[in-house]
């Protein structure tokens, strides 16, 4: 038997874990015993109301402090709360995804509540009735479907996404075992109108194309909120663009045809049809290449209407005015290749007769004047070269040359030799008519966010291509687009498409770009249209006849909601007619 | 040291208070118990009017959701009964088609229009022929045969 001090710490054999914590357990065990007998000391030291006074008194602030930040804390959350019942969860508004609108509000999609239909066929009484009185109340379930549902022994969804009135029909039969389960769906009350624009949107509410896919962030960030975003379209505009197109496309036997309307000071596109359309709600019975959006999809040789912008690389170069003289007498010889004009004048005409009379000779003359570095320059700058900047994720790159040689640059002058998307026309056309500004398309009302116009042509360029664009309309090939007292201006173009290697007349492509009103101050209130008619199947085939009567009629109706009044020009008085004292004598067109 | 009676004496004073007792419990305690019982019941009724408000809340919010879940039914069919191509198509369908620019006149023209024809003994029983002349400007109406007086 040995006497040890209890107070002191023997190690246990094996692992000395106690061993090294026997400093912290010395220190503890030391406070302790300081603590414990902190009473007998102050008594000892003769002040033991000082010391018990001392304690309380510390005790008594820790506690205040502790009951007081929770006072302060549980007052604070009780009288300063966010409103909108924050405390209380989301806001009852919210949404997966924000309606989507157009840029007055009108709704273009939200989402809606549909019903999953459950049955449960051992509370059913009659299966047999519950059959028939299930089609008859719903005619699109699934006959085999019901049946297997029926007679199963346990709970089965019958049918998803049973709209509201389905349901109540579904309802009213008052059956047993027949249950709904909210789902929340996307739905698109237009039906065919604007479908390529809008897009779709999945049943996980993400979007998967269209503007859905392209503002999917901001979409649902704005149902958060309990907000709407809002599109730059314009529905009254989209309507008449899509009612117009789908006249004229079918007047023309086209098998496609592409319809886009911008504000060319602002990059917003107020309309954008693609035809032949089709219901998103269906999308399995849409027509073969339906659902291709053409107006940033499609990849078209475009024909004379570049001529516009090879005139207008001439202009603002320097390397010719109006009055520069061209030889169009005969056909121009590049190595083996003649170049022919479609309405042959045969003589030397002015750069402005070369717009007028659509010549390819005279425009590929130009171009090989300017050369290929200056050409590459002004289709870049023109955005002919990269893919259109509107937030489409559709939005296709252009088939560009690999080689630009003196044959590539004639081609390119008239619009063949290069595949580019409508909208990247439409936003060339833009940069051309609104000082020489290129700005992005945009589907975002007020435009793009953040851009940065770039001067791509001078003013006086762009005023010079105004001018030519309406002189087009009144003195050349696009009388069919004049819509009496709106200043219209634009080019037509034809080209024949490659079909297994060679320019095929019968295989088409017409179109017109125009903008109006071309008169006023360059950063005027002013539109463009653009119309492309893919494969015309009846003749004439050219963009005069297929595709500007199209845009006279979009303008005459598109006017009013836009606030462009009904004016007189130099050549038009303001019902269409023309200006009886004004005589071309000198023709010269001044 | 002029001051120590008196502080000797108001601590006696407030020993005293302090000290005093209501059938033998101190009555500070029993303020304190007081208190503690005053807060008690009106930290309940405090918390039982929250809990009826925010279960007023949650169902009013439930409102909304059902009335906005509505609201977006009826606007979603709204909008589809307004849709451009079925509007025009059934314009269409009754004759109605876009205004001939002839036909179209501004604010500014309406004193130039071809006032609307007095009513005749005839137009009584035929009221729509007034309105639909009404557009025609004073230009083209000149050539037109006069209305009945």
């Amino acid at each position: 038997m040995s006497v040890q001090d209890h107070r002191y710490h023997r190690p246990a054999p094996g692992v000395d874990l106690q061993g090294r914590l026997s400093p912290f357990w010395r220190w503890l065990s030391e406070t302790v015993w300081r603590l414990e007998h902190g009473f007998e000391r102050a008594r000892a030291d003769a002040r033991p109301e000082e010391d018990t006074r001392v304690r309380i008194f510390l005790i008594l602030i820790v506690f205040s402090c502790v009951f007081g930040a929770l006072a302060v804390g549980a007052s604070y959350k009780a009288l300063f709360a966010e409103a909108n019942g924050r405390g209380l969860g989301v806001n009852p508004n919210a949404l997966v995804r924000g309606d989507l609108t157009d840029r007055n509000g009108e709704l273009l999609a939200t989402n809606i509540v549909h019903y999953g239909l459950y049955i449960d066929p051992a509370q059913i009484w009659d299966r047999d009735l519950a059959y028939r009185q299930l089609r008859r109340a719903v005619p699109r379930i699934s006959s085999e479907r019901l049946k297997r549902v029926l007679a199963s022994d346990r709970r089965l969804i019958a049918l998803s996404g049973l709209t509201p009135q389905e349901k109540a029909a579904v309802h009213d039969l008052a059956l047993g075992g027949v249950t709904f389960e909210p789902e929340d769906r996307r739905a698109y009350p237009l039906g065919t109108s604007a479908v390529h624009l809008i897009g779709d949107a999945d049943t996980g509410g993400r979007g998967v194309s269209g503007a859905e896919l392209a503002f999917n962030d901001e979409i649902r960030a704005a149902g958060q909120r309990g907000e709407s975003f809002p599109l730059s379209i314009d529905l009254r505009v989209q309507g008449v663009l899509e009612n117009e197109l789908a006249a004229a496309a079918i007047k023309a036997q086209a098998k496609g045809a592409v319809g886009i309307v911008t504000d060319v000071q602002t990059g917003e596109v107020l309309g954008m049809a693609s035809w032949p359309t089709f219901n998103s709600a269906d999308r399995n019975a849409a027509p073969d290449g339906a659902t291709l959006n053409r107006a940033v999809s499609g990849h078209y040789e475009m024909g004379s209407v570049f001529k516009t912008f090879t005139v207008a690389a001439g202009l603002d170069t320097g390397r010719a005015d109006m009055n520069t003289l061209f030889d169009a007498s005969q056909a121009f010889q590049i190595g083996d290749r003649k170049i022919k004009d479609f309405h042959a004048q045969n003589r030397v005409m002015t750069l402005e007769e070369v717009y007028l009379h659509s010549s390819n000779i005279g425009t590929s003359q130009l171009a090989v004047q300017m050369g290929p570095d200056t050409m590459r320059d002004y289709f870049r700058r023109l955005g002919l070269l990269d893919a259109s900047t509107i937030e489409l994720k559709e939005s296709a790159k252009p088939v560009v040359p690999r080689r630009w040689d003196n044959s590539t640059l004639a081609s390119l002058s008239f619009g063949y030799g290069i595949m580019i998307t409508p909208a990247q026309m439409v936003q060339a056309m833009g940069a051309l008519t609104n000082g020489g500004r290129m700005i992005p398309l945009s589907l975002r009302k007020g435009g793009a966010r953040g851009a940065q116009p770039q001067q791509v042509v001078t003013e006086e360029t762009s005023r010079t291509i105004l001018d030519l664009l309406r002189r087009n309309v009144v003195k050349g090939s696009g009388g069919f687009a004049d819509a009496a007292g709106l200043r219209v201006g634009g080019k037509t173009g034809s080209a024949n498409k490659l079909v297994n290697g060679r320019y095929d007349p019968s295989h088409a492509l017409g179109s017109f770009a125009a903008v109006f009103p071309v008169d006023g101050p360059l950063n005027g209130k002013r539109y463009a249209i653009l119309i492309v008619m893919d494969e015309p199947g009846a003749y004439p085939k050219t963009g005069a006849y297929v595709a500007a009567p199209a845009v006279k009629n979009i303008a005459d109706r598109i006017a009013g909601f836009l606030g462009v009044e009904r004016r007189e020009d130099r050549w038009r008085t303001a019902t269409g007619e023309k200006v009886p004292e004004y005589q071309d004598v000198a023709g010269d067109g001044l | 040291m002029t001051t120590a009676p008196f502080f000797t004496y108001s601590r006696t004073a407030l020993q005293r208070l302090f000290d005093w007792k209501v059938r033998g419990v101190r009555w500070i305690e029993i303020i304190g118990v007081a208190l503690v019982a005053i807060m008690i019941v009106s930290v309940y009724a405090a918390k039982a009017a929250a809990a009826r408000e925010s279960s007023r809340i949650a169902q009013l919010e439930q409102d909304i959701r059902e009335n906005g879940q509505r609201v977006r039914l009826l606007r979603a069919e709204v909008a589809r009964l307004e849709q451009p191509a079925r509007l025009e198509a059934l314009s269409r369908q009754i004759g109605m088609a876009p205004v001939d620019v002839h036909r179209q006149a501004k604010e500014a023209q309406l004193t130039e229009l071809k006032p609307v024809p007095a009513p005749a003994s005839t137009a009584a029983t035929t009221p729509a022929v007034a309105p639909a002349a009404a557009p025609a400007i004073a230009e083209d109406a000149a050539s037109a045969p006069e209305p009945a007086q």
